[in-house]
């Protein structure tokens, strides 16, 4: 019942106020220079590891979008991101996990004209992300002093996403994307003590990070463009 | 072109646009630091103890040739095992992990080395008793704008008269320091630093143990024993270091680990002579007179903490973690009342006093029964000469300008030279070996 109830409210607002809703899935790729110099001062300092820790690169992202109505080739939009990126290594009686997510709730100025660039739009998505960092060793959580070894961290990215719409059937289309981002400044400041089990050892308590994306996005949309 | 060329090329420019560089960023992206170096010069490392040892665990794992020169004939530093005296293995010197969030953490895990949380109770000797509880708070050396004084200064601003004074002097002891030049401001610095737990974790075996079997058992047929160096001459490209006996050993780079009071005291002559704000920086960190003797028992009068005594203001009961339970009572002694028993002379000395005190608190139960004593005094080793290092009042900046490294020939670790707020400890040791091998590499890269 409930279910029912929410698909009539999701149609019904979408169809009053949204444009398009979208939802994708796609690989993230991160560069951070900062997290990656504490896992490589980690590998470096622990010889007795057989597996090295692999640095946090590869991540899968999901988000949802709602592009809102307007006649304009620019329109606008809300946007909401979730990110999961895994490191493991095991080595005998250390089985060492590092598990990073992003959360990123973002604004989407959107962009498409049909009559140049058919079936092509680019998005600039401006966002405030938000991060956290946990450590799992031997499948557990590892807890110190009775409390989760966790960093916080929050800062802003900038992202352009380029994509194709194909036709599925009327209303309903998918785009393959690209995406490029740049987080200037996330600031964590327990992070290195939960990579390396240090503090101001390896550097500071920002990092800037470099983003790159392809995937799918699926698309309800209003106006069917063709 | 058509819309089809357009779309295939778009799509396949804007893939080959993304991955490509992710690929070639990934490909350059190295798991550890330095993966590629490859030095064949020669680091000579002075002093055995955590920070010496594992930077040689690090250097040898990095395929770097190295020697390490130990002026005792032991390895370890501050780390020892006494074995035969009770019927457990006992810690001469450091004993307590602090904090399981360090890499020694995660060596205990992976080595699944069995340490036990140390939550034993204590009784304070207050007014003359033995009481469970302290009518006033003396939890007031941590939070914001504190002054740059010394414990027994701010303890008696705050309201602890004289009869709190050794309640104080075993908080102070406690980084081994003497209540009157252990600094509350720089004290609560480096507490604000630290991150690897606030939970104290006891040995099953020893810490030595742990040390011994997880690197220096794979460094230690490279130290040359009863090495004392005497001279330190980094002038030339080589460094040349000679020893005691006019023996000379030539290095590119050389790590010092020494304990702080020998670079306060010019054992060691460097030349030419070290920048006066180098100097300087030594003085400033503080390092007191330490010692713990080890009383054994044929029965367990005492309790498990006994906090307070003018003797000895920090008694524990040894036995705590162990897997046997011999009635051994550690006397933790710092500070003041280091120097004092220190003064006393002699190893009887030292005993006897402490028994009057535990007589005292438990109506002569002490003396009548004493089994044993061994009495470590790291105060009287001559490589050594003390306990640990402190914040003193009025230091500044000295621990980070004492480990600044000189001409890329001379690198300083040890637990005196861990700027992140883990000195005292030996997982501050070991993070200062890997840091002055990083520092090393860093250079030889430049």
């Amino acid at each position: 019942m409930r279910a029912i109830l929410f698909g009539i409210l999701f149609f019904t607002f979408n169809s009053i106020i949204a444009q398009e809703f979208r939802t994708d899935i796609s690989y993230k790729y991160i560069f951070a220079n900062k997290w990656d110099k504490a896992i490589q001062t980690y590998n470096f300092s622990r010889p007795f590891l057989e597996e090295k820790q692999p640095l946090l690169m590869h991540g899968l992202n999901a988000s949802v979008s709602y592009i809102f109505k307007s006649s304009s080739s620019l329109k606008h939009g809300i946007n909401i991101s979730y990110t999961y990126f895994k490191s493991t290594a095991e080595n005998e009686n250390l089985n060492n996990i590092l598990n990073l997510h992003f959360l990123n709730l973002g604004y989407i100025i959107h962009y498409e004209n049909n009559e140049k660039t058919k079936g092509l739009y680019t998005d600039l998505i401006i966002s405030v992300v938000s991060s956290g960092l946990f450590r799992n060793v031997n499948d557990e959580p590892f807890e110190y002093d009775g409390t989760r070894s966790k960093a916080f961290g929050i800062g802003g990215d900038m992202s352009i996403k380029a994509g194709y719409y194909l036709n599925l059937k009327n209303k309903i289309n998918l785009s393959p994307f690209v995406l490029v981002g740049y987080t200037p400044y996330i600031y964590s400041p327990n992070s290195e003590a939960v990579i390396n089990q240090t503090k101001g050892l390896v550097s500071n308590n920002w990092t800037g990070i470099f983003t790159t994306q392809i995937g799918l996005t699926f698309h309800i949309r209003q106006q069917q463009k063709d | 072109m058509d819309r089809r060329h357009f779309i295939k090329q778009s799509t396949l420019l804007s893939i080959g646009g993304l991955l490509i560089p992710s690929t070639l960023l990934s490909a350059c992206r190295k798991e550890t630091l330095f993966e590629d170096i490859n030095y064949d010069g020669k680091v000579i490392i002075i002093g055995a103890g955590a920070a010496g040892l594992y930077a040689a665990y690090i250097l040898k794992s990095k395929g770097i040739d190295f020697q390490i020169l130990e002026a005792s004939a032991n390895y370890g530093g501050r780390l020892g095992k006494l074995t035969g005296f009770a019927n457990f293995p006992i810690d001469t010197g450091a004993q307590w992990l602090h904090g399981k969030n360090s890499i020694l953490g995660d060596l205990i895990t992976r080595s699944k080395t069995k340490i036990t949380l140390d939550d034993s109770e204590t009784k304070y000797w207050f007014n003359n008793q033995l009481v469970s509880s302290l009518p006033q708070n003396t939890d007031i050396f941590e939070g914001d704008d504190l002054p740059d004084i010394s414990y027994n200064d701010y303890a008696l601003q705050k309201g602890l008269g004289n009869e709190y004074k050794y309640i104080v002097e075993n908080i102070a002891g406690d980084q081994g320091a003497a209540a009157t030049r252990l600094s509350v401001f720089g004290n609560n610095q480096d507490e604000e630093n630290w991150n690897s737990g606030d939970d104290d974790f006891k040995f099953q075996e020893t810490y030595f143990d742990l040390i011994d079997t997880q690197f220096a058992s794979q460094v230690k047929n490279k130290i040359l024993f009863n090495t004392i160096v005497t001279k330190i001459d980094y002038s030339q490209s080589t460094i040349q270091i000679t020893d005691s006996n006019n023996n000379t050993y030539n290095a590119d780079k050389a790590i010092i680990t020494v304990p702080i009071p020998i670079l306060k005291s010019g054992d060691i002559q460097f030349i030419p002579t070290l920048l006066n704000e180098k100097t300087t920086a030594f003085s400033k960190i503080g390092m007191d007179a330490g010692m713990k003797v080890f009383l054994k028992f044929s029965n367990k009068f005492f309790d498990q903490n006994i906090i307070g005594g003018p003797i000895c203001a920090a008694y524990a009961d040894d036995s705590i973690g162990k897997a046997q339970n011999d009635n051994v009572l550690l006397a933790f002694i710092m500070g003041v009342q280091a120097e004092y028993l220190t003064s006393l002379g002699s190893d009887t000395a030292i005993t006897t006093a402490l028994l009057q005190e535990l007589d005292t608190m438990y109506n002569g139960q002490a003396t009548a029964s004493f089994v044993a004593s061994h009495v470590q005094n790291w105060t009287i080793n001559p490589f050594i000469k003390g306990a640990y290092s402190y914040s003193t009042v009025g230091m500044g900046d000295a621990r980070k300008v004492a480990t600044k490294p000189i001409n890329k020939k001379l690198y300083f670790a040890g637990e005196a030279m861990n700027t992140n707020g883990h000195h005292q400890t030996v997982h501050g040791a070991v993070e200062t070996g890997y840091r002055a091998v990083i520092n090393i590499l860093n250079d030889i890269k430049k």
